[in-house]
């Protein structure tokens, strides 16, 4: 099944990591089965916010196949006390909750794990979990967050004093006062985003086996880094870190669930080395949809001051996020939030301030373009602001886009719009979709009674940024690789990306085979060893640039080192040797044609004495060159039944461009499944509370995900309009299909329910929702 | 999300089944197809201390024709009743509401009795049940009752079966080339327990409406009919304004519960909208079996 | 503990397990055949879809101790060799999948539509797979896949495409 091809990169070529996947040869974590291993499940809190008074595990503990009980207490005594090592890893700097691995004196969320309990099986485990006794003593449950707002609220961490998390202090950009005074219209807006989730379809889990023999702690992982989870078990459980060991295989997604190590992981690792045996925990829906993190839930209190021409001249808003109960990213999000606000637009002063609160709910975790909501926000913001001055979707964008010019634009918050081609795809996608045969339709179609509906939105995405003077294009700093050309002339890449889906295996072997001149299937991708792999971290879309961008070079420095010992052998020039199909030859001399795998043979068998490097091995990293913005507009129609709320999206139209494309098919499928995830987060999905702290939506009856009659065929045409860099001008796309798609179907919905003159100030748009908006606007008017 | 501990017993006939119940009545579940069973046993949320497998009791399952009404043995399986010729010549409603349960793996395994069993009050098989007045057929140590539809749902996931007994069948009237049935409902995907649902079944007679049977799922805690409805519909001429009129009628009293899809308002709200559409897509199957003889 | 033999991918396997250890554990953990996936665990996102007597069934929502003489095929008895049967093909041509946790899911309840429906179109494959949920993908490189799939089992090699 090899795979040939005249140049890998740019082309779809299939995917290496699929024979394994589609005959079920694919090594998640669950799929590890060591001797000797046990399970484990955990006690977790039926309520919010509560005491706990005592607790009783001497039954489970006297349960047939139950092999240790571990209360809170007691994991701590087994574990080092200190910060979320994730937290600490993104360098976090703010006041810090203080709180142990499992809930000890106070649970604060409807699954917070208090116990864990380790058995033959996970049957058993379980059964264990239903004999621990834990009694509660009732606190208030703080679950909004105006409830968290309200300085009478009991906070959930006694050494914070209150349930603010954190105040983001207000900046300004640009002269905000000056803007509002000198504008024609200020509007007031309050828009809400949703709770929502990641949900991959595998959930978290682990395999720790602690050797008492050699004191290793080998973790077997589903993780977005093994260098992260690594670190996490150095902290915690107090390894050295040569002691520590982590492997990652196939990883059923994430979409920023997994980065790092979790409470629970951390606490099958405390229980392996207590019990001297291997113990894996696998979580199941119910715990992954309660406790594992959930995503969004942010409130935004929006000024906008505009010109009677739809010139956007000022924003000021005040965001307000619930970051539920656990520190994770919650509490860093408004930085970026505020740097990402003015987007792609003109948009010369802007106010910003934030304040995050905790409250009883699972922790705000990452999820695919976390800061996701400032294009939310801004493109709502748009377009109501378009239908009050009765002005196109396309027009008012057209007007507010920052141009393509040299030197470029600067955001209002700092970053220069290098690259931007947001009017491009604007102007490529309303021509795509035809607005004014969609008009004619949509007015003919209204007198059927039929309600459609068509929204634009645009986005820009970091994916890494363009290049700052001060370091490395991305924010999470250089990529480094190790790449080596093995004994049997397989090329080799050695990355900290730990891919879940997103075809990396493929992609590197693409860019490694054509910069070094051998077939694809000569290239092998090495992940998840932490023995074996340079840190890094598969997030913040950084993997095109980064990483591609260090296999490129990385790659050519092996190159020249291969060709280097290639012209010892060959006795000319490394200069005059090239590398074609698997060959080392001299220019011009097609006879002289030595295999790579020769080559590799003999560098590996020989000694050639001083002054020949037969180690064909180098370490490479990179800054990410010229970097630069992903970006693009999207576009829905929507048919919305108005008669039970029902919204189906007819079509969908992506213009989008992340410059040149290692693969499209793989580019294609971060999009489309960017997309869905937005089109169900829209219609779906939300993660629901009741006012006690009750998580409603526990199961897949509740929790819904997108499946296929929700999602229609999704139309991708690709700008690669601007080359920053001389090499490397792949950028990331892996969250703004997520980013985007929200504020797009959000738009159609609202224009399809123009005639009853519903405006819309939420995300979230459930059926019975649509015939609440259409009943208020009608007894509006 | 394991199931817990329970006996597991695996009769293979009728009567050990029955003897099985008598001897552990409340501390006993029976699964049939385990399609609800299982995830309530997965959820820990059910927890029989024995689980009475019926699978192996071949007599249970069958289809049959006889005496105008067609006979369905509890542990027919739905796709089978899917694809018999008999449900899509003699029983419409039931044959326009089966492709609506669940998936095509779900009917795989999943039974015509279990579900009307069960008795979840969203299903579709209730509303089918109900507005056709269907008969079941319960065994017990003590003997055989027949018990029809209307006292068949007692309330929320319950049913006039007592811990003792076994459904054996259910009988459903056979339709006549005049009838003609329609299954709609609003689901928040396809393939999801209706948020309202309606079976509707009518007979038309030199175009009038000679009866006129509806059912609404997923608005009370168990299946209802709409009888303010069918009054309305009787002897008149299938038209929209008539069916506007039955709609209004038939939620005027209607008091649903509210869940996480969708608020009382809401169903009731959307049970018209169905009530609407189902008599439309009735009428219509009505003319066309008609025209089909 | 309940004794039960059953045919998996045309082998005879002979063993015992709980009655409440579902199918879908019995072939991950006793048969050691991890190519099931168990995703929710109550029966709706549709990893854990096998093929029972020809038919697709949530193996999350049947003990093993049921399947007990029946013949059971999962992903790993697809294509005996260790290569790719047709559907598996084209869902490689096609990209169809991302992180792979659904697919062995799709690919089973793909399998038992085309065996049914060799024709089915778009939206009869879309219906068919509604009850599996991917996460990755959007869904559309797998209703390509299974088209492909399709139209290639409907012509005879040599044909072209």
């Amino acid at each position: 099944m090899a795979i040939v091809a005249e140049r890998y990169t740019g082309a779809s070529i299939r995917r290496s990591e699929d024979p394994r996947i589609l005959t079920g040869a694919g090594r998640y974590v669950d799929d590890v089965k060591l001797p000797g291993m046990l399970h484990a499940a955990f006690v977790r809190s039926p309520l919010a916010h509560a005491q706990v008074r005592s607790i009783d595990v001497s039954a489970a503990r006297d349960l047939p196949g139950v092999v240790a009980v571990f209360t809170g207490a007691e994991i701590e005594d087994m574990t080092v006390p200190g910060p979320d090592p994730l937290v600490a890893f993104f360098g976090d700097t703010g006041p810090t909750p203080e709180f142990t691995l499992l809930a000890t004196d106070k649970v604060r969320l409807v699954g917070d794990p208090v116990a864990i309990v380790v058995a033959e099986s996970r049957y058993l485990a379980e059964d264990g979990c239903d004999l621990v006794e834990v009694e509660y003593d009732e606190l208030a449950p703080v679950a909004s967050a105006a409830a968290a707002l309200d300085p009478a609220s009991p906070p959930l961490f006694a050494n914070l004093g209150s349930n603010i998390a954190r105040e983001h202090p207000r900046a300004e950009f640009g002269d905000v006062a000056a803007a509002f005074a000198q504008a024609d219209r200020v509007f007031d807006f309050h828009i809400d985003v949703h709770r929502h989730q990641n949900v991959p379809m595998e959930g978290r889990g682990c395999v720790a086996s602690y050797d008492p023999q050699t004191a290793v702690m080998t973790f077997y992982a589903a993780t977005q880094g093994v260098h992260v989870t690594k670190m996490g078990i150095v902290m915690r459980l107090g390894i050295e870190p040569d002691k520590v060991h982590v492997l990652a295989g196939d990883i059923g997604g994430s979409f920023g669930l997994k980065i790092g190590v979790s409470r629970e992981e951390l606490a099958a690792a405390a229980a392996s080395r207590a019990v001297a045996r291997p113990v894996k925990w696998t979580e199941d829906r119910g715990e992954n949809l309660t406790a594992s993190g959930q995503a969004r839930e942010e409130s935004f209190d929006v000024r906008a001051a505009v010109s009677n021409d739809g010139d956007l001249l000022g924003l000021d808003v005040r965001m307000v996020v619930d970051t539920g109960s656990y520190p994770s990213m919650g509490a860093m999000l408004a930085g970026i939030v505020q740097a990402m606000l003015p987007g792609p637009y003109k948009l010369a002063a802007m106010g910003f301030e934030a304040t995050a609160v905790t409250t009883n709910k699972a922790p705000y975790v990452a999820y695919r373009g976390p800061w996701a909501s400032e294009t939310f926000v801004r493109e709502r913001v748009l377009d109501l602001i378009a239908h009050e001055l009765g002005l196109d979707p396309v027009e008012i964008r057209r007007r507010n886009i920052a141009p393509r010019t040299e030197p470029p634009a600067v955001m209002v918050t700092g970053r220069p719009l290098v690259g931007v081609t947001t009017m491009e795809s604007l102007e490529r996608v309303a021509e795509l979709a035809d607005f004014p045969a969609f008009r004619r339709r949509q007015a003919a179609a209204r007198i059927e009674g039929r309600h459609l509906g068509i929204g634009v939105a645009t986005f820009i995405e970091a994916a890494p940024g363009p290049r700052s003077q001060d370091g490395p294009s991305d924010p999470e700093g250089m990529e480094a690789m190790r790449l080596r050309l093995d004994g049997d002339g397989v090329v080799v890449l050695f990355t900290g990306q730990m891919p879940h889906g997103q075809s990396h295996q493929t992609t590197l072997a693409q860019i490694a085979a054509d910069e070094f001149g051998v077939p694809f299937d000569q290239v092998r991708v090495v992940v998840g060893d932490s023995d074996l792999v340079p840190f890094g971290l598969t997030g913040g879309s950084r993997f095109a640039t980064m990483t591609g961008g260090v296999a490129l070079h990385g790659t050519r420095q092996l190159k020249a080192k291969v060709l280097d010992f290639a012209s010892h052998l060959m006795e000319v020039s490394a200069q005059d040797l090239q590398i074609t199909d698997g060959n080392i030859w001299v220019r011009g001399d097609p006879e002289s044609a030595i295999a790579v795998t020769e080559i590799a043979r003999q560098a590996a068998s020989g000694d050639f004495g001083p002054g020949v490097d037969a180690n064909l091995e180098v370490e490479a990293a990179y800054d990410g060159g010229a970097g630069g913005w992903s970006g693009g507009t999207h576009c829905a129609i929507v048919e919305v039944d108005v008669e039970t709320g029902l919204v189906s999206v007819e079509r969908y139209i992506v213009t989008e461009d992340c410059g040149a494309l290692i693969n499209p098919a793989v580019v294609e499928g971060q999009i489309r499944g960017g997309v869905a995830q937005g089109i169900g987060a829209v219609l779906l999905e939300r993660s629901a509370y009741d006012e006690f702290g009750n998580f409603q939506s526990a199961t897949f009856m509740d929790y819904l995900m997108p499946t296929a009659c929700d999602i229609p065929r999704i139309e991708i045409e690709h700008l690669e309009t601007v080359p920053l860099d001389a090499d490397v001008n792949f950028r990331g796309v892996g969250e703004g299909g997520m980013i985007v798609a929200p504020p797009t179907i959000v738009n159609a919905i609202e224009d399809a329910l123009s005639p009853f003159g519903v405006r819309i100030y939420e995300q979230h748009l459930p059926p019975a929702r649509i015939l609440e908006l259409i009943s208020m606007a009608r007894r509006a008017s | 999300m394991k199931l817990p501990q329970f006996d597991y017993q695996a009769p293979q006939t009728i009567a050990e089944a029955i003897e099985l119940l008598a001897k552990y009545e409340d501390d006993a579940s029976v699964l049939a197809g385990g399609q609800s069973l299982i995830p309530l046993l997965a959820l820990r949320l059910a927890r029989p201390a024995v689980l009475i497998d019926i699978n192996g009791v071949s007599d249970l399952a069958g289809l049959s024709l006889a005496h105008g009404q067609v006979t369905i043995g509890t542990l027919t399986r739905e796709y089978r009743a899917e694809e018999s010729d008999v449900v899509a010549d003699r029983l419409p409603l039931l044959a326009a509401a089966l492709p609506l349960i669940g998936h095509a793996a779900i009917r795989s395994r999943g039974t015509v009795g279990g579900s009307l069993a069960h008795g979840d009050p969203a299903a579709e098989l209730p509303a089918v049940a109900l507005a056709l007045d269907a008969t079941f057929v319960v065994r017990g140590a003590t003997g055989e009752r027949i018990i029809k539809a209307p006292d068949w749902f007692e309330g929320y996931l319950t049913t006039a079966r007592r811990p003792d007994e076994l459904l054996i069948e259910v009988r459903f009237p056979a339709a006549g080339p005049g009838t003609g049935a329609s299954f709609v409902e609003v689901a928040r995907r396809h393939g999801d327990f209706a948020i309202v649902g309606l079976a509707t079944s009518l007979t038309l007679a030199d175009g009038r409406i000679s009866d006129a049977r509806l059912a609404l799922a997923g608005v009370s805690d168990v299946p209802v009919r709409a009888a303010e409805a069918e009054d309305v519909l009787i002897g008149e001429q299938p038209s929209a304004a008539l069916f506007g009129e039955a709609a209004r009628r038939a939620t005027a009293g209607l008091d649903p519960p509210a869940d996480l899809h969708g608020s009382a308002d809401y169903r009731t709200k959307i049970a018209a909208t169905l009530i609407r559409r189902g008599l439309r897509g009735a009428a219509d199957n009505a003319s066309e079996r008609q025209a089909n003889g | 503990m309940v004794d039960i033999t059953l045919t998996v991918n045309g082998a005879i396997r002979t063993g015992s397990a709980e009655a409440r250890k579902t199918l879908a554990d019995y072939l991950r953990d006793d048969l050691e055949l991890t190519g099931t996936h168990v995703g929710c665990e109550h029966g709706v996102c549709g990893a854990c879809t096998v093929i029972v007597d020809g038919l697709p069934v949530r193996s999350c929502l049947m003990l093993a101790v049921q399947a007990a003489g029946s013949e059971v095929t999962t992903i790993e008895g697809l294509a005996p060799d260790g290569g790719l049967g047709p559907l598996q093909q084209a869902m490689w041509d096609s990209h169809s999948f991302q992180c792979g946790f659904c697919t062995p899911g799709f690919v089973m309840q793909a399998t038992a539509l085309l065996s049914h429906h060799p024709d089915a179109d778009e939206q009869q494959i879309r219906e068919a797979l509604s009850g599996n949920i991917c996460r990755c993908t959007g869904y559309q490189s797998i209703i390509d896949g299974v088209l492909l799939a399709a139209r290639r089992l409907r012509q005879p090699a040599g044909q072209g495409e």
